[in-house]
């Protein structure tokens, strides 16, 4: 799992190594560290850092060791891992016809985000809208594709998907 | 070692004058001399079984539109008629039925000649039997400048990555459809783009086999065979060709800073010819005539090459490829 902690250390030597060396110790692995000097409450300095760990008996004996230690924890939370994919739809549709789909779309996955981009040519009528979809995992990926897929088929929709 | 050319349009002429060009390299390699005992085109044979110049060859094809001065209707008798060890099938391609070409390279196997062929309709149709009868009759059957022309990508996952499980094959297969998107890339619309394409000479007078995918689903299906191990045939492609992409959609995808790219892809369950969105300055978003494919491997990781996918001399150097493996195996 991956976690994030904002964590205060006193403002002396050592302190930074000290609030780090504990993540090792449950075979934790370090992502991401921030050391903000700027943030200091009640003498101690901010560290913001994202680890990942085993599972949740590990997180639990990590929690203890920096309190053990004098580390404060502010806050700690899961960080998700989210897919993120392009779709490009040609054809004659409207932006109500799109926002339909991604309504019909969201009973197969859980959408983090959406966003839709449109373009269209005058002459021939013809529509395009750019689809950037954000989901928690690849398999998700998989079932929106596998919806778009015969969507757009239905349709008489040109489908381009990214890599 | 004699060779019998079936084909002598671009690709036999450029593999005779690449024969040429390397005839001190393949006499101090191996030590003896490599023989043109056949060469045919679609209507006429020139046969010696001391060997024909193959510069001459060339010469004559393209002085009188014809290789030799003998007719035939049938090519299986030339070859029945003409003593010889390996066969280059390089007739044109025939997707429909696999044409000559099939019929010229089942008979070489059948009576246990090696063969080396580009012609992507037998492979594309015939796979499974046509590898079947080289095993059965202990042929050698190679066919690397099938897909991706120059690139090598059939030996180097067959020979280099061997020990590799290869998970995904991901690439531009088709140089003509690569230009015309890099084309549009630059604002030109489709039909602007594909007569440009047609007046360079890197698209036909009818490019249907080119801009619907059907060329590149050959390659896909060449790749899957060849490499994954499984047998499928061209209809099992799930193809989607460009003549539908927009001059509006490759906008719109450029301002997300991609490109549209036809891509063909392969793996145990993928079989698709389509076109993709590429980031630009990813390896398979590249633009020109150039073909590049992504070999997703578990140990190394992605493994990825680019090269010409077509030309004369550039087909005629996987053929070379081939064909000093087969001589290697020999010695």
């Amino acid at each position: 799992m991956l976690v994030n902690a904002e964590l205060y250390v006193k403002d002396l030597p050592g302190q930074l190594v000290g609030s780090l060396e504990p993540i090792s110790m449950v075979n934790g692995n370090i992502v991401g560290v921030v050391h903000n000097r700027d943030i200091i409450v009640n003498q101690r300095i901010c560290v913001n850092v994202t680890f990942e760990v085993g599972s949740n008996d590990d997180l639990e004996k990590l929690k203890k060791a920096w309190k053990s230690r004098d580390i404060l924890i502010a806050s700690i939370g899961s960080v998700y891992k989210t897919c993120t994919m392009e779709y490009l739809l040609v054809g004659s549709f409207s932006a109500s016809y799109v926002e339909s789909l991604i309504d019909e779309a969201s009973n197969v996955v859980s959408f983090e985000s959406v966003d839709v981009n449109y373009s269209t040519a005058n002459a021939t009528n013809t529509m395009t809208a750019m689809i950037t979809a954000e989901v928690l995992s690849q398999e998700d990926l998989e079932k929106l594709d596998k919806f778009l897929v015969s969507a757009c088929r239905e349709g008489g929709i040109v489908y381009i998907r990214g890599l | 070692m004699r060779i019998l050319i079936a084909g002598f349009g671009t690709v036999g002429q450029g593999f005779a004058e690449v024969l040429a060009a390397r005839k001190e390299f393949l006499r101090n390699r191996y030590g003896k001399d490599v023989r043109i005992v056949c060469a045919m085109d679609s209507k006429t044979f020139a046969a010696d079984p001391k060997g024909l110049d193959p510069l001459e060859l060339v010469a004559t094809k393209k002085a009188t539109g014809k290789v030799g001065k003998e007719t035939y209707t049938d090519s299986v008798k030339v070859m029945d008629s003409v003593e010889y060890d390996l066969l280059v099938e390089v007739s044109p391609t025939d997707i429909n039925t696999g044409g000559v070409g099939l019929k010229n390279i089942r008979n070489a196997l059948e009576h246990g000649k090696d063969v080396i062929t580009v012609n992507k309709g037998p492979l594309a149709l015939n796979f499974s039997e046509l590898i079947g009868l080289a095993k059965k009759n202990k042929c050698k059957f190679r066919f690397e400048g099938s897909v991706g022309g120059a690139m090598p990508i059939i030996n180097l996952c067959r020979e280099n990555l061997v020990g590799e499980n290869i998970k995904s094959i991901r690439g531009i297969l088709n140089g003509t459809c690569n230009y015309i998107l890099s084309k549009m890339d630059n604002g030109q619309p489709f039909e602007q783009a594909l007569k440009e394409a047609q007046q360079m000479g890197y698209a036909e007078t009818d490019p249907t086999s080119d801009v619907e995918g059907y060329d590149a689903a050959c390659k896909v299906v060449i790749l899957a065979n060849s490499i994954f191990g499984r047998n499928v045939t061209f209809s099992d492609v799930n193809i989607t060709g460009i003549r539908s992409i927009t001059a509006e959609a490759v906008a719109l995808a450029s301002s997300h800073n991609m490109v549209i790219r036809l891509i063909g892809e392969v793996s145990d369950t993928k079989l698709e010819v389509s076109p993709r969105l590429i980031p630009k300055g990813h390896p398979l978003g590249l633009s020109g005539t150039l073909n590049a494919a992504q070999i997703t491997t578990d140990l190394a990781g992605p493994v990825t090459v680019t090269g010409h996918g077509a030309g004369r001399i550039e087909t005629a150097s996987a053929i070379l490829s081939d064909f000093i493996s087969i001589m290697d195996d020999r010695d």
